[in-house]
């Protein structure tokens, strides 16, 4: 027997609430294969299972808030999947286990709405979706009273989404640091040869890594708050705190699921190659829901990049407890006016916005310019070459 | 004994039911037939009072009665009999004998679903610990993941009128009469009562009924209950409404009831009619967390879950639920669905159908016209009679009408229908389609444009439909 515990999930994390089996008693797991879902207050992870077998007993069930460190599973490595008897799962109503019977369970129950064939053809002739009308019937049935108000007024104002847990944290950080932060917000437009002259080189590092445009704009954006520390830095009523370290984090969303920042450590001093390989490291993680607590934790800086080829700037919110967040454009090829000899003339050039949502108590606009304009001489000098 | 070589020791089930009423019964069945292991603890027989002191018998009765009254009619069809005479011993037997056949394949049913019966009556305890406390079974304790009460309910009687079996009867009792009083008093004129007064008065008894609210069968649509009391006045069956009554003198072989305010009634028996209570004395331990109300009846929410998330009631006990048995089996659906989390609709009380078996039947599903006003809906009104119906006609009972309410439009056409009333022939066996218009919310054409056969009684509720909808074939 192996004992199925809930994994410490980050430095400052003790406890985690299980939201999900995968599994169920008597099923068959494969090492490292999905078990559990557990949520914190700040990331939802997929939980690996330790060992192959049969998973024998469950000892947290879906809501039940579980210690790091705690046994929440059983799993027989020598069992035979679906002779578990069924007897030893934890009785719970949500969840109530049907065992094997004479007769047998009936196939395909009832899921989803029930609507009378009546309101089924309201809706349907009306183009309406059943299930996203709160009916105000008996249990929420959808009465024909509903059915003709949705298709009449639309069913948007009886539509009741729960959010998810990732999606009520991203919410609740964003009100905190807009309520509790004074936004500036300034945009430069910047010279954008240096992701032509990477085209030309490649698009991936010389160990394989993709290189993004976002991975080149945090290259300078790091270096750049060198000589902008207060940039990097977390305020505290009188007093700023500098960091000294940057630890750089990387606006990222969740498929239908919010938002989520995790952090590359240590980023000041690396070369591109270096930073390129670290995002890429923690893409994979937050791709395969394996991101830990401390992936979210410690940023000082964050970078958003462009949310479509079509984005100008996006105006972010900063993420506590930062002072500043900078955004990027998408890198367009646009008509530029140049200088040539003399005469001014329009050529096909690369232009990007950058973007700087900061703390108006620490910065203003035209530190916030000076800053944005630094970066834009960092990323134009870029030796690519030798960071490529 | 099933409990007694395994003394003390708890019994394990999915499901522990108390009860073997139709709400019990019914949640044992679904319950295995979802793959749960179940108990199911009955003090009497399963089946409970349907099955073996009301609804069956009842009807049996009246069946009895209908049968004598079709030989008394047979002469307008050219069958001449010479004359009726009852044995009411042979039909007490043929009724004892559809109700044990009912009983033993209900029996059967359950053991092939491997239910667990016990015998005794049951006390549920704190832990979902339910414990048989006497009968055959009595020491057997069981612990259900969930328990079901279905303990159900017992007639109520007036202060004044002690059931003794001999004067003063109730349900229980008259449905084991050999023989039928010549005089009998019907106290309480709600369904019960109105189908014991038709069935007595069928069978050559002179009936009065006594009711102490302003009309009989109370919460039936106006009209209906109007088709009832002509059909009752033309048979001689004697209607006293606001009736009070505090109690009744026995004189030799009869006895006498005094009427406030009215004449005194003279009978062979009074028969005891004025509703039923439930019978939750005694069903629960200290601590079970189950919240039962001032009356007696055990408070569930629309899933049927009492106050303790694991304790389920479903029938007579519940409160503020009809006492039908086909709403108690509708219930136990509900909750053994919810005990298995699957999506499940509770059941809309104001929408169960209704059946009176009494002669004319009476049947309905929805408001009525009273209660659709009161609850501030505007309402367009059709009804057509069956006198003008072919199969009336042809099986020679004509009596009765069709009463359709709609939701009125702005337009002041009919919407939404609201209710659907019947009394007359075999209304119990045709509200079907009015329950299916009721409860998928049918509009008066959407209903109508539907077609009943031919002929049929059905075709009146088809031409009321019609002229609902704005244009009847027969009916304006």
């Amino acid at each position: 027997m192996v004992d199925v515990t809930l994994p410490s999930l980050g430095e400052s994390v003790t406890e985690g609430i299980i939201t999900r089996w995968f599994k169920r008693v008597g099923e068959a797991v494969m090492r490292d294969e999905p078990l559990f879902e557990v949520s914190t207050d700040k990331v939802d992870s997929e939980m690996p299972s330790p060992a192959a077998g049969v998973l024998v007993q469950i000892l947290a069930e879906e809501g039940d808030t579980v210690q790091t460190g705690a046994r929440v599973a059983v799993i027989d490595e020598h069992a035979e999947a679906g002779v578990v008897a069924a007897a030893i799962v934890a009785p719970s109503r949500e969840t109530a286990e049907v065992p094997d019977g004479p007769v047998p369970a009936p196939a395909g129950a009832v899921t989803g709405v029930v609507v009378s064939p009546v309101v089924r053809r309201i809706l349907a002739d009306g183009g309406v979706d059943p299930s996203i009308i709160r009916g105000s019937g008996p249990g929420g049935a959808i009465t024909r009273r509903d059915a003709e108000r949705a298709v009449t007024n639309g069913p948007t104002d009886e539509v009741v989404m729960k959010l998810s847990n990732a999606q009520r944290r991203m919410g609740q950080h964003m009100s905190l640091s807009s309520q509790s932060t004074p936004h500036g917000f300034t945009a430069v437009e910047v010279d954008g040869s240096t992701f032509s002259r990477l085209d030309e080189l490649g698009r991936t590092t010389r160990d394989g890594i993709a290189i993004t445009d976002e991975a080149v704009v945090a290259l300078a954006a790091v270096r750049a708050l060198g000589e902008f520390e207060y940039l990097n830095a977390t305020f505290a009523g009188d007093e700023l705190v500098v960091h000294r370290t940057v630890n750089l984090g990387f606006m990222r969303v969740v498929a239908e699921d919010g938002m989520l920042v995790p952090v590359v450590h240590a980023a000041a001093g690396l070369t591109l190659r270096a930073l390129a390989r670290r995002v890429s490291e923690v893409d994979e993680r937050l791709a395969s829901r394996q991101l830990t607590t401390d992936d979210l934790m410690g940023g000082t800086f964050t970078i958003t990049g462009a949310p479509s080829i079509h984005s100008l700037w996006t105006v972010p919110i900063i993420i506590q407890p930062e002072v500043a967040v900078l955004s990027m454009g998408a890198v367009r090829t646009v008509p530029v006016a140049v200088e040539r000899s003399g005469a001014t003339i329009v050529e096909v050039g690369r232009r990007v916005v950058l973007g700087l949502s900061f703390d108006h108590r620490v910065c203003e606009a035209v530190a916030a310019t000076h800053y944005l304009e630094r970066v834009a001489e960092l990323l134009a000098g870029l030796d690519l070459e030798s960071e490529h | 004994m099933k409990g007694l070589a395994v003394a003390n020791e708890v019994q394990q089930f999915d499901v522990v039911v108390i009860g073997g009423g139709p709400g019990g019964y019914a949640a044992a069945l679904y319950g295995a037939a979802a793959g749960m292991t179940v108990a199911l603890v009955e003090r009497d027989k399963v089946g409970g009072t349907c099955l073996h002191r009301g609804c069956v018998p009842a009807k049996e009765f009246l069946e009895t009665a209908h049968v004598r009254r079709t030989i008394e009619h047979a002469g307008a069809f050219g069958i001449n009999t010479k004359g009726v005479s009852v044995d009411f011993a042979v039909s007490q037997a043929r009724k004892g004998e559809i109700v044990d056949r009912l009983y033993k394949g209900l029996s059967g049913l359950l053991k092939g679903r491997n239910v667990t019966v016990f015998e005794g009556t049951a006390r549920l305890d704190v832990g979902l610990i339910v414990r048989v406390v006497d009968g055959a079974d009595a020491g057997v304790v069981a612990h259900g993941k969930n328990v079901v009460l279905a303990a159900g309910s017992v007639p109520r009687t007036l202060p004044g009128f002690d059931v003794d079996g001999k004067f003063v009867v109730t349900s229980d009792e008259f449905l084991d009469l050999s023989a039928l009083p010549a005089r009998a008093a019907v106290i309480g004129g709600g369904a019960i009562g109105c189908e014991f007064a038709s069935m007595l008065s069928d069978m050559g008894t002179q009936v009065t009924i006594l009711e102490f609210l302003p009309t009989i069968l109370t919460g039936c649509d106006s009209e209906v209950v109007n088709v009832v009391q002509r059909s009752f006045k033309k048979r001689g069956i004697d209607v006293r409404v606001g009736a009070k009554v505090s109690g009744h003198s026995p004189k030799k072989g009869a006895t006498t009831i005094a009427v406030e305010g009215g004449d005194e009634v003279t009978v062979d028996m009074v028969v005891m009619s004025v509703g039923r209570r439930p019978r939750t004395e005694d069903l629960l331990g200290e601590g079970t967390g189950v919240v039962i109300d001032e009356r007696g009846f055990v408070v569930a929410d629309g899933y049927q879950r009492t106050a303790n998330p694991n304790v389920f009631a479903v029938g007579d006990v519940v409160a503020d639920s009809p006492q039908l048995a086909h709403v108690g089996f509708a219930e136990a659906i509900v909750a053994i669905k919810t005990m298995l989390g699957e999506v499940v609709v509770p059941v809309d009380y104001d929408r169960v159908p209704w059946a009176i078996y009494s002669n004319p039947e009476v049947a309905f599903c929805g408001l009525t016209e009273a209660a659709a006003k009161e609850k501030g809906y505007e309402v367009v009104v059709k009804k057509d009679p069956f006198g003008g119906n072919s199969r009336a006609q042809i099986i020679g009972d004509t009596e009765g009408v069709v009463k359709v309410i709609a939701e009125r439009r702005p337009d002041g056409t009919a919407g939404q229908i609201l209710g659907v009333h019947m009394a007359g022939p075999w209304v119990t066996e045709q509200l079907g389609a009015g329950y299916f218009a009721v409860n998928w919310e049918a509009t008066a054409e959407e209903a109508a444009a539907l077609i009943q056969p031919h002929p049929s009684l059905s075709e009146t509720f088809g031409e009321t439909l019609l002229a609902l909808a704005g244009r009847g074939l027969h009916v304006g």
